[in-house]
């Protein structure tokens, strides 16, 4: 066991250059005999060395369709993706597929949220972390081992001889997801998008997989995207939060200040819908009422305007802007606490 | 079918029937175990091993109350869940319901005392008929029982039905894929509900749902307890919704419970290390909150339930262990007087007193890699796959 207590005041990584900068990706499918749909709707967000950002929201949100966008793991057809998501400067949405494949699993690490079905089934773990080293850095798979062995014994996985021989069912599930961070991390990526890392995990497992990409960012200052509907992830890992719904951006800020002062209407109620470990237990939650379902098109009115606790006449009738004040970017016209309301509604952009 | 078989049945069903006091015990569990065997072999099954699902558990659970049972998974709560519906058949032990052993019910006897067992599951479109409408699925286990004679008669009760769990009333004729994944769980619910039970065992009820969603059910479910007088067993992992909804709640480690108490006062001070270090993991909505609490951080994993460790099961992870006992003898869940905790706390730890007095501190543990009993392995041929060279 050991007890760690997270160090209070973290390194500000919002000096340093961005890593990552995405702008207005916009991902829209296709559907047959049906209008297309937009899941995600003018993304705009940055990413620095060290820093960790957070995407939050519910299903459905867009979350996990921008990681897709962004390692360029959507289908050819069917949909598409405008906008710009630039690593160093390079876009990478003009990449060819084949310059795709170099970049992943080199610069950008994925982590996804079911280890099993990301994993493959027929061959040993050790294979598949050599693998992506023999792909990447030219290396042989003699040589290869000793390095897929201390990868494996970074990330916290026991005996880690034994299991490079092992296939993936004869791993307990938090030790297939330190697998599948050790795969991430072998090529020591400096951009790493972890897509609901813990959700298939337990309490306790989470824990220590939380605690471990803790650690890497810090000692590798690597630039991490968390996607997550946990807010208490969230809490714990992320220097900023975006919170999206229906595909757009609704709220962004350092987590302190989101956490303490949700302007949004949407933050706060999913807040208050989340039972807490203190307090009095026997207090009625506030959930936000409805669901997606009930969404109203952003084109022409605000979409969670339906499930408001806030709402007024304009929210049905115009399409709230983002607006930036410091660090927070807020879309509401009528947001908690009667900030002053955005005076424009947003341009169509499209 | 006769209607005059139905009447007092229907009369049953408007709520009238007479229930005994809140807080008598309403479920008694003695000593249960459910142990499933492991088979191997080509042409005749040789049993080689069992997996203590759950093994020797002691509960009770009083009219009225919600009972919470958390745990991680492969703890055995859901098991525990289905043996006491005897939805499993159990290998040792006693389940009571209302003075009625069971354990001893078969056959009819079973299936009509099954109207006071409900539950409600986890995945709403996985325990849904995707092709049976709502009107259907409500009315199916009403007819089992002989409430209502057919789906006429059944009208003003269903409309009843969803108007309690909040649902249109337009929604009888539509079928479960036309619904979100929080109005399923309500026809989940609306289901349990129709054949009006004393005791709902809703297993992982919002853990498939969003977390706005999540609010609503639980809102639902506390609704639904004051107005019909249920009783729940709520079995779940989130430990933030079980103390939110329980009024009691027991925590299982491999197949056995390690601590009970009243919902507060478990929380406010947990005892055994286990509960310790499971409270200490969650992450909570508050950034202040999360950098400076101290995180017990458990090495390793559960442990496999074919092959449990000796004495007490969490010996192999527990920071505090000691020398003596908790490596051979298996603690017994057991009453303990310790300032700030009301009279009914009970922990299965040998040295809970010791620990909550700082008395014993907590030192590393070494991981230890669980292994599987010999014979299964050999049986599952692991030495071969060893064999395997890795390149």
């Amino acid at each position: 066991m050991t007890t760690t207590t997270p160090e209070t005041a973290r390194r500000d990584p919002r000096g340093a250059e961005p890593l990552l900068s995405v702008r207005d990706l916009t991902v829209t499918f296709k559907r047959q005999g049906e209008d297309p749909f937009v899941a995600v709707d003018g993304l705009s967000f940055d990413v620095r060395p060290g820093q960790t950002v957070g995407l939050v929201g519910e299903s459905g949100c867009g979350k996990s369709v921008t990681s897709l966008a962004i390692m360029g793991l959507l289908p050819d057809r069917g949909n598409t993706v405008t906008g710009s998501v630039e690593l160093d400067g390079r876009d990478l949405l003009t990449l060819s597929n084949k310059q795709m494949r170099d970049l992943r699993g080199s610069d950008i690490g994925m982590i996804f949220q079911d280890p099993l079905s990301s994993l493959n089934p027929v061959v040993p773990i050790g294979r598949q972390v050599t693998e992506v080293l023999e792909r990447h850095k030219g290396m042989s798979r003699k040589s290869a081992k000793p390095v897929a062995r201390e990868m494996l014994h970074k990330v916290g996985i026991p005996d880690p001889d034994r299991r490079l021989t092992e296939y993936p069912h004869q791993l307990s599930g938090g030790m297939r997801q330190r697998a599948l961070i050790a795969m991430a991390l072998a090529c020591e990526p400096r951009m790493l998008i972890a897509d609901e890392p813990t959700t298939a995990l337990d309490v306790t497992i989470q824990a220590q997989i939380l605690a471990l990409l803790r650690e890497l960012v810090e000692e590798m200052d690597t630039a991490l995207i968390m996607i997550t509907h946990d807010l208490g992830v969230v809490a714990g890992l992320c220097d900023e939060v975006n919170v999206l719904y229906g595909g757009r951006l609704v709220e962004r800020g350092d987590r302190h200040p989101l956490f303490h002062d949700p302007h949004h209407p949407y933050t706060g109620g999913l807040l208050s819908s989340v039972p807490s470990l203190e307090g009095d237990a026997a207090e009625r939650l506030n959930p936000v009422p409805g669901s997606v379902a009930d969404n109203l098109p952003w084109t022409s009115s605000c979409a969670f305007a339906p499930r408001c606790s806030n709402a007024i006449e304009r929210c049905r009738e115009e399409t709230p802007a983002a607006v930036a004040s410091g660090d927070r970017v807020l879309r509401c016209f009528n947001p908690l606490g009667g900030q002053a309301s955005p005076a424009e509604s947003e341009e169509d952009r499209r | 079918m006769s209607t005059a078989a139905t009447e007092p049945a229907s009369d049953r069903a408007k709520g009238d029937r007479t229930r005994g006091d809140k807080g008598e015990v309403l479920v008694d569990v003695q000593d249960l175990k459910v142990h499933f065997p492991i088979k191997r072999g080509i042409i005749f099954d040789k049993v080689v091993g069992h997996v203590y699902a759950v093994d020797g558990v002691d509960l009770q659970i009083r009219r009225g109350e919600t009972y919470g049972l958390v745990g991680e998974s492969g703890c055995g709560k859901s098991t525990l869940g289905r043996a006491i519906l005897h939805l499993e058949e159990s290998t040792e032990g006693t389940v009571t319901f209302d003075g009625q052993s069971l354990t001893d019910l078969g056959g009819e006897d079973l299936r009509k005392r099954r109207r006071d067992l409900q539950m409600v599951f986890q995945d709403p479109m996985g325990s849904l008929d995707p092709r049976q409408s709502v009107e259907s699925l409500l009315v199916e286990g009403m007819k089992a029982h002989g409430i209502v004679g057919d789906a006429e008669a059944a009208m003003p009760r269903l409309k009843q039905l969803l108007s309690d769990v909040g649902l249109p009333a337009a929604a009888l004729k539509k079928y479960p894929h036309e619904f979100s994944g929080g109005q399923r769980q309500r026809i989940g619910i609306a289901r349990a509900l129709s054949v009006d039970p004393e005791l709902i065992v809703a297993d992982e009820p919002v853990s498939a749902l969003d977390v706005s969603v999540q609010a609503q059910v639980i809102n639902l479910l506390a609704d639904l307890q004051e107005e019909y007088g249920l009783t729940y067993l709520v079995i779940a992992h989130d430990l933030a919704v079980v103390r939110h909804i329980s009024d009691r709640v027991g925590v299982m480690y491999l197949g056995g419970i390690v601590e009970e108490s009243d919902a507060a006062d478990l929380y406010a001070n947990p005892l055994h290390p286990y509960t310790r270090a499971l409270l200490s993991a969650v992450p909570v909505p508050d950034p202040d909150v999360e950098d400076t609490r101290e995180q017990i951080l458990l090495s390793g994993d559960l442990p496999s339930p074919a092959n449990p460790p000796s004495g007490c099961r969490f010996h192999t992870r527990c920071p505090w262990r000691q020398e003596s006992r908790c490596d051979d003898e298996r603690p017994q869940l057991r009453l303990v007087e310790i300032d700030g905790t009301t009279g009914s706390h009970k922990v299965a730890c040998h040295y809970a007193e010791q620990i909550a007095s700082g008395e014993i501190q907590p030192h590393d543990v070494e991981t230890q890699t669980e292994d599987k009993p010999k014979e299964l392995r050999e049986a599952e041929g692991d030495e071969v796959a060893d064999d395997i060279p890795f390149t």
